[in-house]
């Protein structure tokens, strides 16, 4: 017997829900590896380790948001509604 | 379940989700009894500080750094595998890309929360997050790690989108989540498009974020000047061992699950001599890193170098290292070069041992340089206590309870890509061998050229 089905405007928030987790999980990184340059910068404490290395790691993370936004937004707000041959018998 | 019709034989796969037979409660509770373990050995150590370890000075690495290194290296199992097979549109990949993506993610938790073990007191994380300079390699860990941990996790969930549609409109339980995690999949036309962009995206992605983690892990070593870690070849040489590693515990996992939720028509001998064929070859590349590394250490005959080099090859040490030779080398040969042996059980066989010799590399790599410091300190001795004991027994059984509830909320081999080698797979390998071969109407063979 099947269950009922979830309410649409729920299923939508928490699906926005895990999205916005990501976002504060990528800019709460970029933010660290930012607040650590910024401390380098006031002590002086070799500055240039901290750019090189923010330079290389905060494009990943933004790419990795990008794709992120990219899958749930181009997933959930698919218009067309034209099945895959191999999904379309289970729906 | 709705019917077994509309998925075919592949319902199968479900099959481990909606049904729970009694090996599934022996295992948790044997695992949770690991875990407990753990959790108590933990417990001691928080309330008594390292001092119940074995850890002391000069030695104060041992086994929570060596299970540090040894999990970040298995973590390479599902990324890197996945992503080259994909890349390489490896056919046979299809059955075990799934397996080999949860045990990266799996073990990346674990691996980095043996870091928080061998801190004492966990609060002192912070103070990474607050005063951190990265001019330290310890540094650059933490970071690759993160990026690593967000782009396996990603990238595990990028092809379960799919089968998470399937288990929404079949499977009777965990409903909501299912939906919501399903992302409004219909297996449109265009949502193919995305998924597979990103799928491709990712799998380009994860291989230098990959490669980059256990580099960076090796630099932990090899930017100090200590004896037997100051070694230009220890990025690449730690990225083999991770693979190689990786590689076996995958096989092992492949075959545990296959007897445990009866696999043999998706798992089958091929998988494993293609992925033993491949452990064979990464022995051999291990065994090369491995000699050069110790060869020049060698001929260098620096006096502080030598005093490691002769307690890993005739000393206090020496029972480990050639206990790890025989299991990275000796039986991986035997076993897996030699075709009559290379059956599933003698792959197994090579893969647990594979799996044993790479703790023990790390372990031999991280004690007997701390015990023979460059420093004119007193040398150390390391022998783990109870507590190291039971949170490395609590990891590893946190790591097989974390694998096997996975298993009961996801398929553990990917159903639509199962599929999709049925529908689109062959028509595309001909395609493909097709053009690998020269074109016999545009390539005519002269008479002359014929002799």
């Amino acid at each position: 017997m099947k269950a009922q089905r979830p309410n649409p405007r729920t299923v939508r928030a928490a699906q926005l829900g895990l999205l916005a987790v990501f976002w504060v999980s990528v800019i709460g990184i970029i933010s660290w590896i930012v607040r650590l340059i910024q401390l380098s910068l006031e002590l002086h404490d070799i500055p240039s380790a901290s750019i090189g290395i923010s330079l290389v790691a905060i494009p990943v993370f933004l790419l990795l948001l990008g794709l992120a936004n990219y899958v749930f937004l181009g997933l959930l707000w698919d218009d067309s509604h034209e099945a895959h041959p191999s999904t379309d018998d289970e729906r | 379940m709705k019917s077994d019709e509309t998925l075919g034989s592949d319902a199968h796969l479900l099959r481990s989700i909606e049904e729970t037979g009694r090996g599934f409660y022996v295992a948790v509770g044997l695992l949770l009894l690991g875990v407990l373990w753990g959790v108590f050995a933990y417990g001691t150590q928080l309330t008594h500080g390292l001092g119940v370890t074995g850890l002391n000075q000069p030695v104060s690495w041992g086994f929570y750094v060596t299970n540090f290194v040894f999990f970040i290296g298995i973590s390479h199992a599902g990324t890197l595998i996945s992503a080259i097979l994909r890349m390489a549109q490896a056919e046979w990949r299809r059955p075990i890309t799934r397996m080999a993506e949860v045990i990266t993610v799996m073990v990346l938790f674990i691996g980095a929360g043996n870091i928080i073990l061998d801190l004492g007191r966990p609060d002192r994380a912070l103070n990474v997050l607050l005063y951190g300079r990265y001019q330290s390699p310890l540094l650059w860990d933490a970071t690759s790690i993160s990026a690593y941990l967000t782009g396996s996790v990603f990238y595990l969930y990028l092809p379960l989108i799919p089968d998470i549609a399937i288990l929404r409109d079949h499977s009777s339980k965990y409903r909501f989540l299912y939906t919501v995690l399903a992302l409004g999949w219909t297996g449109s036309k265009r949502q193919i498009r995305i998924l597979d962009r990103a799928i491709a995206i990712m799998a380009v992605v994860v291989i230098p974020v990959a490669i980059s983690v256990h580099t960076v892990v090796s630099f932990v070593f090899s930017m100090t000047l200590q004896p037997g870690w100051h070694s230009t070849i220890f990025g690449p040489y730690f990225v083999v061992g991770a693979i190689f590693s990786g590689i076996a515990a995958l096989i092992i996992f492949m075959l545990i699950f296959r007897r445990a939720y009866g696999l043999e028509n998706y798992l089958k001998y091929i998988h494993f001599k293609y992925l033993g064929l491949l452990l064979l070859t990464m022995s051999f590349l291990w065994f090369y890193f491995t000699f050069a590394e110790y060869i020049t250490a060698f001929y260098g005959n620096e006096p502080e170098e030598m005093k490691v080099f002769w307690a890993k090859f005739t000393g206090d040490q020496a029972i480990f290292f050639w206990t790890m030779v025989i299991c990275n080398f000796v039986i991986p040969m035997t076993l897996i070069g030699i075709a009559r042996l290379r059956t599933i059980t003698g792959i197994l066989v090579a893969s647990i041992s594979v799996c044993i010799g790479m703790w023990l590399e790390r372990f031999i790599i991280i004690v007997p340089t701390l015990s023979h410091p460059r420093l004119p300190v007193e040398t150390g001795s390391y022998l783990p206590s109870m507590v190291e004991w039971g949170l490395m027994v609590g990891c590893f059984s946190l790591f097989g309870l974390f694998y096997l509830l996975f298993t009961k909320f996801f398929p553990i081999i990917s159903i639509w890509e199962i599929r999709e080698g049925r529908e689109v797979g062959f028509e595309e390998v001909v395609e493909r061998v097709k053009s690998y071969l020269p074109n016999e109407e545009k390539t005519p063979i002269s008479e002359g050229a014929r002799g």
